[in-house]
């Protein structure tokens, strides 16, 4: 079943043509890898998507129904989520006070209930140390976001999309500045993510450490879409290769 | 290359090698109310176990503090006479402006949208209650008025709140200024039912007791404390608070930050409105000087930045700080009203150059610091 | 007298480039610096009083005891007064604040209030009228076309006005000190990256400010009064005049200037002159919601 797609959708800013007249569609239960060079649009996708921009043209629809216009808030609320490529912490707040404020629900009345109450209306869902623990971070509730190294500050990232409760998790180079071991471990969590319910597009530049996750891949450069396919293939697409050795990072 | 002129640098310098001079005795006195902060805690934890999770935790000195502020306020009859006569009456209407300023506080000092013209809510009370009363039926009670003058307030501050919290955070500040200009605009151009200048005087107070009237002060403002401090500290007070550091997680989140900005604003109407009305009743009358002009929206801003805005307790106690200094310790030292106004002026600016977080702020965050990492 | 269309017109041309004046000094601040100075409308009323102090033997200061200086002098002297002003309320106040717009929002409007309670102590709060051009130099009134009566001192301001705004212009683009002024409004970080002393260009444009503040206010005092609570109203009229024109534009100030300028005598002549300000501040509303960048003006963005 479609979950997502992305129908046409231009992007221009003034004169420069981010986005031009791409479509792409996401399924149920799918990781789709969303890969070009640096520069290609691929953030400005994610962006039109969840509505930080507008788009210029084109139609997004999730779940059925037109998110195009759609505020961010409304978005999300339909159960799209995003984590950015920088990442956007709220320092005043503990990691635990971070991912509580990812589950609130949008009422300002539903707000000033105690903790008690809320929990109770919520069905006893997954609380904040749940979606800690599903990223690593149990351990950190009370620690404030600057008191944090980088590989847990993307952690918390992960942890606030995933705690609006998302049906489908957008992730802007969650791999960036990670080692080895690292994004070994979080290719597990997002694998873990799909066996969830939550189905995935994955933005990267360098397809290396997608192959084994996506099911799919979907080429960006310079706003169009170059190829779409299984990873194998992919990589073996000339014009892909020929895109990312134009570009200034050789090689796929 | 840094834009602080040398000027800045300098006294910055300076604040530091302050601050390193006046450390010995800071850990003296650390030393010395350590010990007591400890035998505190114990009373302390049972509020922080009971209600700590609702209105905040404290440790033993912070809650202390508080426990014999909140004392003190409620019973100033009892004890004002040893220090002053007219400390009652001071300490009465420094409760009608706690109103004002915490109201002011849970918006805009928790969103970061400023508002300069709160006092036009507090204006649609007191004018709605002084034109029922002039123009309607003088006869009519608090019973009566008070609820229409609130509704009064809560309907103006939707009316405001709805268009302008869509726009940026200096452009709604200024639309809020304008709120306030043109609201006492409106006073005079119709002075002839608003009797202009002079405003209503028909009003008939709730009582002339003196004691009795600073209750009926002081007890809503107790009740309005307990509800903003509350609301304060709930996940609305997050979300608020969140918006003002950070509003595009907000909406990351799932939350309309202009759906929660617009109920901050018309929440904030409400006890805007019990303020204004407890203040025609305390004076008996309702003008544009005392209610509407822009002084008046800028003393309440006033009051809450030196309490320590975005903590609402911070302009509840401001409040009671600068009326007592106003009223009560620059009436003993300086005899010339103007003069005095000034000095208190000047003291509020150097709040805002010096401590800018606010004087209750710094106190709090320093009986918190008491015992330190040594715990 | 004022009476007819073509007094109207011609009253609103005067008025208006004081307007302008005031408004200018007000933009160059915010543009300089991002700071809304609400303490403007206070300098301009020290520019009344401090003429007063000079010229009149009305009030007295402690050291400043009746002085009654020609107006020739006791003009220049003013303007200078009020612009050192300016200068120390940004040098010894708002440059440890101007971080935090809030607080600085706040502390200027604290000066204002205060600069009240200094004129309340030692002038009182009578109305003090004052004639700025003595008898003998020109006659009270002019004759202007059709309109006969229109005061000689709001001539003499609209001339005056109109030569600081010159003058200004000739500054912001012909020297080196008055381009970076420009420079540094356009773009701090660009200005700071070509060398200019930011804190230095700061300073100056407050005392430019003041300048032109000093100059408005005595000609605003002389052709109405002089009052404590004169500083609210120009300092709104600036405001509403800098957001319509666009924040950081002396274009931007001029043009809205007469807008405005032209609206309330308009509006004062013919609905009565307690409805000028509220036209003006409805006027204003719109343009918030509407145009918030105003006519000329760039976003009021300060990053």
């Amino acid at each position: 079943m479609t979950l997502l797609e992305v129908d046409h959708l231009t992007k221009h800013f003034g004169g420069l043509v981010a986005v031009d007249d791409l479509s792409f569609s996401v399924d149920e239960g799918e990781i789709v890898g969303l890969i070009g060079p640096n520069g290609s649009g691929k953030t400005t996708v994610f962006n039109c998507i969840m509505s930080t921009y507008i788009a210029s043209e084109g139609e997004i629809r999730f779940d059925g129904e037109d998110v195009t216009s759609e505020k961010t808030h409304e978005v999300v609320n339909h159960g799209l989520s995003r984590v950015s490529q920088e990442s956007n912490p709220i320092n005043l707040l503990s990691v635990g006070g971070n991912i509580k404020l990812f589950t609130l629900p949008n009422s300002f009345l539903a707000c000033a209930l105690p903790d008690a109450v809320l929990a109770r209306r919520s069905d006893g869902g997954p609380g904040v140390v749940d979606h800690a623990e599903r990223v690593g971070l149990e351990d950190k509730i009370e620690e404030t976001p600057d008191s944090l190294p980088h590989a847990d500050v993307r952690r918390l990232e992960i942890a606030k999309a995933l705690a609006t409760d998302p049906d489908m998790l957008l992730l802007d180079e969650p791999f960036a500045g990670m080692n080895q071991a690292e994004i070994r471990t979080l290719s597990e969590q997002i694998e873990q993510f799909r066996e969830d319910g939550i189905s995935l597009v994955v933005v990267d530049h360098n397809m290396r450490g997608l192959m084994q996750l996506v099911d799919r891949v979907v080429v960006i450069s310079s706003g169009q879409k170059l190829a779409e396919g299984p990873p194998e293939e992919i990589v073996e697409n000339q014009d892909v290769q020929d895109a990312y050795l134009a570009g200034e990072h050789g090689g796929i | 290359m840094s834009s602080e002129s040398p000027s800045v640098r300098v006294t910055r310098r300076m604040k530091g090698t302050l601050r390193s001079a006046l450390l010995p005795v800071w850990n003296v006195l650390c030393m010395l109310l350590a010990p007591l902060d400890r035998a505190l805690q114990p009373i302390a934890n049972v509020y922080n176990r009971t209600l700590g999770g609702h209105f905040g935790e404290m440790n033993g000195l912070q809650f202390a503090v508080i426990s014999l502020g909140f004392a003190a306020i409620a019973t100033v009859p009892f004890w004002s006479p040893f220090y002053s006569e007219t400390l009652n009456i001071t300490f009465a209407v420094a409760s009608i402006w706690a109103i004002f300023a915490m109201s002011w506080d849970i918006q805009s000092g928790y969103t970061g949208y400023i508002s300069f013209g709160h006092s036009v809510l507090s204006g649609a009370a007191g004018y709605t209650i002084g034109l029922l009363i002039l123009h309607y039926d003088p006869s009519m009670g608090p019973a009566t008025t008070i609820p229409v003058a609130v509704l009064a307030s809560l309907v103006l501050g939707l009316v405001i709140a709805v268009p302008s919290l869509r726009l940026r955070g200096p452009y709604f500040s200024l639309i809020t200024l304008v709120g306030v200009l043109l609201f006492t605009n409106l006073i005079f151009a119709f002075s002839g039912w608003t009797n202009g200048e002079l405003g209503i005087h028909q009003v008939d107070p709730f009582t002339y007791e003196p004691w009795v009237r600073y209750y009926y002060m002081a007890i809503p403002m107790l009740l309005v404390a307990l509800g903003l401090i509350y609301i304060s500290r709930s996940n609305v007070g997050m979300v608020l608070v969140t918006i003002r550091e950070n509003e595009r997680a907000v909406s990351s989140a799932g939350l309309d930050p202009t759906k929660f900005k617009i109920s901050s604003f018309v929440l904030s109407s409400i006890p805007m409105g019990i303020g204004g009305a407890l203040l025609v009743y305390y004076g008996r009358a309702i003008n544009p000087t005392s209610f509407v002009e822009i002084s008046n929206s800028i003393e309440i801003i006033a009051i809450a930045v030196i309490g320590g805005m975005g903590s609402v307790v911070g302009p509840l106690f401001g409040s009671f700080l600068f009326f007592f200094l106003e009223e009560e310790f620059l009436r003993d030292v300086i005899g010339d009203s103007s003069l005095r106004t000034l000095v208190l002026w000047l003291f509020v600016l150097s709040v805002l150059v010096f401590a800018r977080n606010g004087v209750f702020r710094v106190i709090w965050h320093g009986l918190g610091a008491v015992r330190g990492d040594s715990e | 007298m004022l009476s007819g269309l073509p007094a109207v017109l011609i009253n609103a041309a005067l008025i208006s480039a004081l307007y302008a004046l005031i408004a200018i000094g007000f933009t160059m601040i915010f543009g300089v610096g991002g700071v809304l100075n609400l303490a403007h409308g206070a300098l301009l009323m020290a520019g009344a009083y401090v003429y007063l102090l000079l010229a009149r033997d009305t009030i007295s200061v402690p050291v400043f005891e009746s002085m009654t200086l020609h107006p020739l002098l006791a003009f220049p002297l003013a303007v200078v007064i009020v612009a050192v002003l300016s200068y120390l309320l940004y040098a010894v106040i708002v440059q440890f604040v101007e971080d935090n717009p809030v607080v600085t929002f706040l502390a200027t409007i604290v000066v204002a209030l205060a600069a009240t309670e200094v004129v309340l102590h030692y002038a009182g709060s009578a109305t003090h009228t004052y004639t700025l051009i003595p008898d003998g130099m020109l006659p009270s009134t002019i004759d202007i076309g059709p309109v006969d009566g229109i005061l000689t001192v709001d001539v003499v301001g609209f001339v005056v006005s109109w030569i600081s705004i010159g003058l200004l212009w000739v500054y912001v683009t012909k020297t080196d000190s008055g381009r970076a002024i420009r420079a540094t409004s356009m773009t701090e970080r660009g200005a700071q990256l070509t060398g200019v002393n930011v804190h230095a260009v700061r300073a100056r444009t407050w005392l430019v400010a003041g300048a032109l503040a000093g100059i408005g206010g005595v000609f605003l005092g002389a052709s109405t009064s002089a009052t404590p609570n004169m500083w609210l109203h120009p300092l709104s009229l600036a405001f509403i005049i800098v957001v319509i024109g666009g924040i950081g534009s002396i274009k931007g100030s001029i043009v809205a200037a007469y807008l405005i300028g032209f609206l309330q005598t308009g509006v004062g002549e013919y609905l009565g002159q307690n409805f000028r300000g509220i036209l003006s501040l409805v006027l204003l509303v719109i343009v918030l919601f509407v145009l918030p960048q105003g006519l000329f003006g760039r976003e009021f963005d300060h990053e």
